[in-house]
């Protein structure tokens, strides 16, 4: 296949149209993709920054209990006062217990634990399953050992401790036991400020959680970890409290930009994790440290939400569907706005082309967009020009020629046959002679005296000698016959068509006495006579030269005998 | 717990565990093949032993006494010529007829070794029947750590950790076993690892009095350290021995440390010969070569181990190693511990 221009230019702006409406699209979708994912990104901060703040109030809230408990006189009163009132005491405190773990389905355990007695737990509540519990007697347990009871007896009078986030191992602790769990306790000090035992809360970190994410879309992710990174929650149970079973599995090595928010050298980090177990489905994730204000043995955790970037993008989707249409269109518009294009740009062309192609003598150029005003216009003027040129030129050579041919082949002066002319006629005659076997009859002309008139009057009178000659002799013999002139004063005639010998004569004798005629030049008679001599096919030759030379002899045969006569080759 | 060299498992180790984990296939005779903890059979070592021996080793490291024992039972041992294991641990590998005995005679080297290595017999589960099963190279003991601000003269016996002076001051560590053990030798039983049936209730009460002691329980290195100089605890069971030592030490916290006269309990790593060994004289060679000086010495430098040849300066000569040995009912110092650690008095701990 041949590519033609049109094809050409037209495949290359239909290119260009494509390419610049794909990456047109292309550069759109992924600027309305990294704006979604960045404004997902900001989403996830936001949804990361109110679960933190809710994780505050859960805290604060727990926190306004364990004050109200601490100052309750009951608490008090059972940690300093006679062991007789301590059973009513217990009972209230019980009682209150009870009424704020029904209020708080995150409470798993509320403890008044003294001071004394190695920390012995003096009220408890438990939660189990559905119910709550009152842990009596030998199952209270001592717990001075325990960094809450021992940290929070060193607090001031109306501060919160917190404790790390852990898993619950104390045993006995009914539904708390082997939960994540975070301790909050409270002292409880008598008028002297001395504390004389704590209030405790255990939270159910993962129901308290579960509830903060139950309001967050499905798929996003919630993700705890402690001050050194350890998990807490994860959507993934078995990387949680990776330390507790010996194997620590760190956020910051399952994405690794929050070794910084570990480091403490940023508050908050957003991040694409897209490698290691996120290989298969990237995740877009938002963390922060929440810093904790309270006495703990942690300083901040760290939360984190992520959504997969699948979920993301999938919203780009629709986004991605409409921009392709768009550069589709664009792209095909352009596609035929190219086609348009090029087949504007050719069509004249080919036009011109056709037009051109068909140029000749005969036929000139037609259908050239002569009006046009652009290039194509001026293009087409230019060919019609030249075309007129050429036709022009064609014509005066086609005119020389013909002169050329006439020249060649006629005698300029009288306008006779030439000897080139003669000789052709004379083999045709032949030929068609010897074919049909008829006679041919050749005679030689020789103007007598033609030097003396030469002499007398001048060349002028020669010339116009011979040319009267010539009308003579063409008016004496038949259209068919050729009357030639071989140069000088020499003539020829060719009588063609088959004449009876006997009639020869009188042809000769017709033509001697056209002679007769008076021809003036410039007012003075001259007398012309001629001489003619005649041969004949086949009798004299059966060739040109032998018919020519034996008509030439007769001739001088003639001439030398009388002159002004004819004579035939073979005297007979 | 207590196989403190999990401390080196570093994942760089991983490619090398993998690739020397195909070596064995292509073992020949004069090729050793050994099974060791990273840390124990450094390169450069590596290299000095071929270069006078003319031989090639190969090296498999492992992590946990489970691998360990999982890479040796793989062939019955035929994959090993020579293995690093604990003195606990080996009594299995005894039982299983996994290790040979070893010919002492081929480890003159053994001669430069402390008094208290040399004496084989002394050290429990390392002689059977008469016949020696492994060479000790080196130990971690659980000593006391003391804060010299706080405890003037260095603690004596283990009984300090309940001296009523130090209440709320103690720091202990989180594990059934070794307390019940720390319980056992407290009350002056000859075995601390074998608890007969009527001593339960006494180790138990005597717990329950370390736990109203205690200012509380660490189970890392780190958290220890901190809790120490948070809490400004007087007294510490170094469960990780030395190497707490040096952190409290480059932490600025002005500390001693003690050896009890009961004796620390310890861990103690030696080298053993597989039974199934092609090159049993190779064997004995590089268990002979890892006793020289210079390895020894890497050993204290580069790992921050004990060797068994010079004592190291925190230990004097008489200080007491026991060596750790299994306990009898691993299940019920787990159960019992837990309640202890819960805060239940002696009523709920031996309640059925």
């Amino acid at each position: 296949m041949k590519w033609g221009l049109a094809a050409r230019l037209g495949s290359v702006l239909a290119l260009v149209s494509l390419l610049m409406a794909g990456m047109t699209g292309l550069y759109a979708y992924q600027v309305a993709r990294d704006l979604l994912v960045q404004a997902a990104k900001d989403e996830l901060m936001t949804a990361t920054h109110v679960i933190a703040r809710r994780v505050s109030d859960i805290r604060q809230d727990a926190s306004r209990d364990l004050q109200l408990l601490a100052r309750y006189p009951a608490s008090l009163a059972l940690l300093q006062g006679p062991p007789s009132s301590q059973g009513s005491q217990a009972e209230q405190l019980s009682t209150l217990f009870e009424l704020m773990m029904r209020d708080n389905p995150a409470y798993f355990q509320m403890r008044l634990i003294s001071a004394s007695d190695y920390g012995l737990e003096r009220v408890r509540v438990d939660r189990d399953g559905d119910n709550l519990l009152r842990v009596q007697g030998d199952d209270l347990q001592e717990k001075s050992h325990y960094p809450y009871v021992s940290d929070t007896l060193h607090l001031p009078a109306g501060s919160t401790y917190l404790s790390r986030i852990v898993i619950n191992h104390e045993r006995g602790a009914h539904a708390g036991l082997g939960q994540p769990t975070v301790l909050l306790a409270s002292p409880v000090t008598n008028a002297r400020g001395q504390a004389l035992g704590v209030i405790v809360i255990n939270m159910d970190l993962k129901g308290a959680f579960n509830r903060l994410a139950s309001d967050l879309p499905a798929e996003f992710k919630l993700f705890l970890a402690n001050q050194q990174g350890d998990f807490l929650i994860h959507p993934d149970n078995s990387k949680t409290f990776g330390f507790d079973t010996g194997r620590r599995v760190l956020m910051q090595d399952e994405f690794p930009a929050t070794r910084a928010l570990v480091e403490g050298q940023v508050s908050q980090v957003m991040l694409e994790a897209n490698a290691g177990t996120h290989a298969s489905t990237p995740m877009v994730a938002a963390f922060m440290a929440n810093q904790i204000r309270v006495t703990s043995s942690d300083s901040a955790i760290f939360l984190g939400l992520a959504q997969p970037r699948s979920s993301v993008l999938n919203r780009s989707h629709a986004l991605g569907l409409t921009i392709l249409q768009i550069a589709g269109g664009l792209g095909l518009a352009g596609f035929a706005l190219a086609l348009l294009l090029a087949r504007w740009v050719t069509r004249p062309l080919n036009t011109m082309s056709k037009a051109v192609a068909a140029f000749s003598t005969a036929q000139p150029i037609v259908g050239l967009p002569l009006s046009r005003q652009d290039e194509i216009g001026q293009l087409a003027r230019s060919f019609d020009h030249m075309q007129q040129q050429i036709h022009q030129q064609f014509t005066e050579l086609q005119a020389n020629r013909q002169e050329l041919e006439h020249l060649a082949r006629f005698d300029a002066l009288t306008g006779l046959p030439n000897r080139r002319l003669l000789m052709e006629r004379l083999d045709n005659a032949l030929e068609r002679a010897k074919r049909t076997q008829t006679p041919l009859a050749v005679m030689f002309i020789d103007m007598d005296h033609f030097k003396a008139i030469n002499d007398r009057w001048g060349h002028d009178a020669g010339d116009a000698a011979l040319q009267w000659v010539a009308r003579q002799l063409l008016e004496h013999t038949r259209k068919t016959d050729t009357v030639a002139r071989l140069g000088g004063d020499e003539f020829v005639v060719l009588l063609d068509s088959p004449v009876p010998v006997d009639q020869l004569a009188s042809i000769a004798q017709k033509l001697l006495d056209g002679m007769r005629e008076p021809w003036f030049f410039e007012g003075h008679l001259c007398n012309i006579e001629f001489s003619i001599g005649i041969s004949l096919y086949p009798q004299d030759g059966d060739t040109v030269d032998a018919l020519l030379s034996s008509a030439d002899a007769a001739m001088y045969r003639v001439k030398t005998a009388s002159r002004n006569d004819f004579g035939f080759a073979l005297q007979r | 717990m207590l196989t403190c060299a999990t401390p080196f498992l570093n994942w760089r180790w991983l490619p090398l565990l993998c690739l020397v984990g195909w070596l064995p296939l292509l073992a020949s005779a004069d090729t050793l093949r050994v099974l060791s903890w990273p840390g124990y059979a450094d390169a450069d070592l590596v290299k000095a032993f071929e270069a006078r021996t003319g031989s090639q080793v190969s090296i498999t490291f492992i992590d946990s006494d489970e691998a360990l024992w999982e890479r040796v039972n793989q062939n019955q041992g035929q994959d090993f010529d020579v293995l690093a294991v604990n003195t606990a641990e080996l009594q299995r590998y005894i039982q299983a007829a996994l290790v040979g005995p070893i010919d002492t005679a081929q480890v003159p080297n053994t001669a430069r070794q402390l008094p208290r290595f040399r004496q084989l017999g002394s050290i429990s589960g390392l002689v059977h029947q008469g016949r020696v099963y492994g060479v000790p190279y080196t130990y971690a003991e659980m000593g006391l750590i003391y804060d010299r601000q706080q405890i003037k003269a260095p603690p004596s016996s283990v009984t300090a950790l309940w001296d009523p002076r130090y209440r709320g001051k103690v720091l202990l560590y989180n594990s059934s076993s070794h307390n019940f053990s720390l319980a056992a030798q407290s009350l002056g039983h000859s075995n601390p690892f074998q608890l007969g049936t009527g001593q339960w209730p006494a180790a138990v009460d005597r717990l329950i009095a370390l736990r109203r002691n205690a200012l509380g329980f660490y189970t890392q290195p780190d958290e220890s350290v901190q809790l120490f100089r948070q809490k400004r605890a007087a007294l510490m069971l170094a469960n990780y021995g030395s190497q707490q030592l040096q952190l409290l030490r480059s932490a600025g916290v002005d500390v001693g440390y003690a050896i009890p006269k009961e004796g620390a309990l310890a861990w103690l790593d030696i080298w053993a010969v597989t039974r199934q060994t092609k090159n049993a004289a190779l064997a004995h060679a590089w268990i002979n070569f890892l006793l020289e000086p210079a390895p020894s010495q890497a050993l204290v430098a580069r790992q921050g181990l004990a060797n068994t040849v010079a004592e190291p300066p925190y230990l004097h000569p008489k200080d007491r190693m026991v060596w750790l040995e299994p306990v009898e009912n691993s299940l019920r110092r787990q159960q019992l511990w837990e309640r202890i650690y819960s805060g239940d008095r002696v009523a709920r701990v031996l309640a059925p």
